[in-house]
């Protein structure tokens, strides 16, 4: 697939590392010499200088050669306008990305008007993801696949006495669900039956939903089933205005604390059933007198990645049960599980999980990209004649990055062994490192095929790109 | 610094040397002479040492700049180093360091020479030296990408640091895909020049070694008096036409196969570049017209290739041209630090790195008129960026010092001063031969053993741009 992503900041520097290790031919157009070097130091992308908005620019390009056009600028004014003028010059798809809540009830307009395919709305989003979690009433952050016939949660092994120290093959675990990877030390690692569990691992299961909550039950992690009554929101920028509109849509207290007098004025008129206080989000004084102890929730989603993760620590410090950050830039990732704040959200990988999932079309039912995009979990429905199907799962050469946690067969769910198969039909729920993001297309879409086949797909490859 | 991912490019690389050893073997199986045992030698140990460095485990597959610059000079040398065991084993060259010296020359895309008589030489050794100059042409690491799959993500950075030039682009967002239109567009060049060679009476191996020697830019030929030795017009005027081709800036060749005419037309780096070999041609034509040849066209087709042979940096004759009057000769000399275009196969300090240059004198003088004025250094309608008008300054002084020191240094064996810095700047600027001691007629081989491997130094430094071995050499880059 040929690709233009415009603007390199963080949400194009992310999908254009996703999309060219995925095998599509990445062009990436930036104003910005700084935000260009970065992306042609670290990736395998063509980076052109240039403003997208330019006519000019855009001919030539050939955009018409080009089957999606992503804008992800700073200005969803000039998304708009660049994905619209894209899709006239011929791109076959467009996306842009718009965050403004101005705009937000107008979506659906101005896709339709200006002829726009998908439009991401990364804060958005974010508070949907953040809703979700506080809304929900499981044990754990549960991922769900398969039409909710499938869940996938991770825990800290810390919290579960008897699993520390131990290998794989000689843990307990029931039948129908699979630890499908580690994360340790801030690296995914996919395990196999000796591979020991540390206490400071975190384990993502992926199972059945009721077995998953089972299991939660039987290794004893901390369940609280209540639902989030009183929150607090750290900072009323956008990621707040959508967060606090889906709340109180669902009867939650919400209190805001913002630091500029202005905004707090315009939330106070939207929300006429928030409380919105001015003032500074740090100051402990101002906490204690807005009774932070009796919150259910705190989450933090001021415009600074390090204030958010510290004032979150200061809420688990305070006791409440549910802490949430905003964590935008993917530097912090790997140290953000040990720091014990409950969920840090970050809205660059949750917009490209949604990017990414509306580029795969039909072909993929769901994804979700784990920490940063280091590794993702799709929900692919096997196709008849790929290579993946009606053979044994032993005998396909899975590569080692790569976990088949679970299959929804004729709706019943089987966690495989070597010997499972997998029909044509049956829903397939794929742990894959992002090194093996491509292998998933030789699995799952190639039609069987030789040698000569696959010399042929690779001239194909050249030809393809260099017609542009 | 990842050291195990440097080690597996290594070896990959060295196993592709086996390969491209190969053809050179089967010539010499063809003509029965006694070199085919040190080819056959030479895959075997590559082999193993290959394959002994492809198997070393490694943590991660990421290249970033530091390995990517590690992998480039390194592989240049292993690659020289190996590259020469033929030579030495055939018995051809005797000596290790002269050995090395041939090879890195050949690769360097050089040309300069430490064998007297040329002619005596077995045909497979013949061909594998002047081959090193097609692979080291376009780059050997760069080639190696196109054909490997396994290096991904850091293959840019390798590019960069060996593809010629201060500003090097890729054509297509793959990187594996530019290095196979790149390949594609030498490969076609080289057909086409067999072909009109051969159509012109060399026999098909002289035609293939030419070729090489000429797309390459390096200049080894078969004959002790180079291209003069066939007498032809016709081959001359071809070889001259095909070596100013290879000057050329091969990504404009990707633009001329998707006709984008205009492109062409207005890049100012070419236009530079064909206004010199015009100037230069017409200036040594009308100086040296009525006082060496028999005809105006035979002035005219002297300069020609003399002019394309040194500014391309190729270094074949088709004449003494040190009988030429001082003028012309003084043309000669300066071509030599002109060079090709970025992004082709000749070396030098590079046409557009001239160009930005005197850009910036330009926009030095409006700057004095006009001190409050904003001036953008502008090539082809696109802004240079400071940092690489920084980068060629810096460049283009590290350039000159290299040439100051180098001069020194081989005066001290006692040549004369024009003999010691032509010997440096053909050289560091990848051309072959220079004047006097080092003249047309003459060869590398009187040198004494230090000055052949500092001067084989200076021929790495020219092929790779200076910076890139440069920084492997402070000590800093090796700190933890």
């Amino acid at each position: 697939m040929h690709i233009i992503i415009v603007g390199a900041g963080k949400l194009g520097y992310k999908l254009a590392e996703t999309l060219s290790q995925e095998n599509s031919n990445v062009v990436i157009i930036d104003i910005d010499n700084k935000a260009l070097e970065r992306v042609n130091n670290n990736l395998d992308v063509l980076t052109v200088k240039a403003n997208g908005v330019e006519l000019k620019v855009l001919k030539q390009l050939n955009i018409k050669n080009f089957d999606l056009m992503i804008a992800v600028t700073s200005s969803d004014e000039t998304n708009i306008l660049v994905s619209s003028m894209a899709k006239k010059l011929g791109c076959h798809r467009v996306m842009a990305r718009v965050r403004n809540p101005e705009y937000g009830n107008q979506l659906d307009y101005i896709k339709r008007q200006m002829d726009i395919d998908y439009i991401a709305n990364p804060e958005l989003e974010t508070a949907k993801e953040i809703a979700k979690y506080l809304l929900q009433t499981h044990a754990v952050h549960m991922e769900d696949f398969a039409k909710g016939k499938v869940g996938m949660v991770d825990f800290r092994v810390k919290n579960i006495q008897d699993m520390v120290g131990k290998k794989l093959r000689e843990l307990d675990i029931p039948q129908c669900v699979l630890i499908a990877a580690i994360l340790r030390n801030g690296e995914i690692i996919i395990p196999h039956g000796d591979t020991e569990l540390l206490s400071t691992d975190i384990i993502y299961v992926i199972g059945q939903k009721e077995s998953i909550n089972s299991f939660s039950k039987e290794i004893g992690t901390p369940i609280n089933k209540k639902a989030v009554k009183k929150a607090l929101i750290l900072g009323g920028g956008k990621a707040g205005y959508y967060l606090a509109n889906k709340l109180i849509q669902n009867h939650v207290a919400v209190k805001i604390i913002e630091r500029d007098r202005e905004r707090c004025k315009y939330l106070a008129e939207q929300f006429p059933n928030a409380l919105v206080i001015h003032g500074d989000g740090t100051d402990s004084n101002l906490l204690s007198e807005e009774n932070v102890f009796e919150m259910d929730a705190l989450i933090s989603l001021t415009g600074y990645d390090e204030e958010n993760l510290l004032l979150a620590l200061l809420g688990k410090q305070y006791g409440i049960n549910k802490v949430i950050a905003k964590v935008s830039r993917p530097n912090y990732i790997p140290i953000i599980e040990k720091l014990g704040i409950d969920v840090a959200m970050n809205p660059v990988t949750i917009t490209a999980s949604g990017i990414l999932r509306f580029i795969q079309g039909g072909r993929v039912a769901s994804l979700s990209l784990l920490l940063g995009g280091q590794a993702e979990v799709l929900e692919i429905i096997a196709k008849e004649n790929s290579k993946v199907v009606e053979n044994k799962l032993s005998s396909l050469g899975l590569p080692k990055g790569m976990i088949i946690g679970a299959v929804v067969h004729k709706g019943n769910v089987i966690i495989p062994d070597g010997n499972a198969v997998i029909y044509p039909g049956d829903r397939v729920i794929v742990f894959c490192l992002q090194s093996e993001v491509a292998s998933i297309e030789k699995l799952f879409y190639r039609q069987k095929g030789g040698l000569i086949n696959e010399l042929w797909d690779s001239y194909k490859g050249t030809r393809k790109s260099t017609s542009i | 610094m990842n050291y195990g991912i440097v080690i597996k490019v290594l070896g990959s690389l060295l196993l592709f040397e086996a390969i491209a050893l190969v053809p050179s073997l089967g010539i010499s199986l063809y003509t029965g002479e006694h070199d085919s045992q040190a080819f056959t030698y030479t895959i075997l140990i590559l082999i193993t040492v290959g394959f002994a460095m492809v198997k070393i485990p490694n943590k991660s597959r990421r290249i970033k700049s530091k390995e990517a610059l590690t992998i480039v000079t390194l592989g240049w040398i292993l690659v020289s180093f190996f590259g020469s065991l033929p030579f030495v084993f055939s018995g051809s060259i005797p000596s290790f360091v002269d050995a090395f010296f041939e090879t890195i020359s050949g690769l360097t895309t050089t040309g300069a020479t430490i064998i007297d008589d040329i002619e005596v030489l077995p045909k497979g050794i013949l061909f594998w030296r002047s081959f090193t100059h097609w692979l080291g042409g376009m780059g050997i690491l760069v080639l190696t990408l196109a054909i490997l799959p396994a290096i991904g993500v850091g293959g840019f950075q390798i590019f960069k640091a060996e593809s010629p030039g201060p500003i090097s682009d890729k054509l297509v967002p793959r990187m594996k895909d530019t290095a196979k239109i790149l390949y594609t567009a030498y490969l076609g060049i080289t057909i086409l020049q067999i072909i009109l060679l051969y159509i012109g009476g060399l026999s098909f191996y002289e035609s293939l070694i030419h070729t090489f020697g000429t797309v390459g830019t390096g200049g080894f030929s078969t004959r002790n008096s180079s291209i003069g030795a066939f007498d032809s017009s016709y081959i001359v005027l071809v070889i001259a036409f095909f070596m100013i081709v290879s000057g050329v800036n091969f990504s404009l060749y990707y633009d001329l196969y998707k006709r984008r005419w205009r492109g062409i037309i207005r890049n100012s780096e070419l236009k530079l570049y064909l206004s010199i070999i015009a100037a230069c041609v017409l200036l040594i034509t009308i100086n040296l017209n009525g006082k060496l040849y028999d005809s105006l066209f035979d002035t005219f087709k002297h300069a020609l290739f003399q002019v394309a042979s040194f500014i391309t940096t190729t270094g074949y004759a088709t004449t003494n041209y040190e009988e030429w009057t001082s003028f012309s000769r003084a043309i000669l000399f300066f071509l030599m630090f002109v060079g090709g275009s970025a992004g082709s196969t000749g070396g030098g300090v590079k046409v557009i790195r001239l160009l930005i240059l005197f850009k910036l004198v330009k926009r030095e003088i409006a700057k004095i008129l006009h001190p409050r004025a904003m001036i953008p250094v502008q090539i082809n309608g696109k802004v240079i960026s400071s940092d690489v008008v920084a980068s060629v300054t810096s460049f283009f002084f590290l350039y000159l010092i290299l040439f100051a020191v180098g001069t020194l240094l081989i005066s001290l064996e006692g040549i004369g001063f024009l003999s010691a810095s032509s010997s440096v700047a053909a050289t560091l600027g990848n051309i072959g031969p220079g004047f006097e001691f080092v003249g047309p007629t003459q060869t590398y081989s009187q040198f004494t053993v230090p000055s052949k491997l500092f001067l084989s130094l200076l021929m790495l430094f020219g092929r790779l741009e200076l910076f890139t071995v440069f920084i492997l050499l402070t000590p800093s880059f090796w700190e933890k």
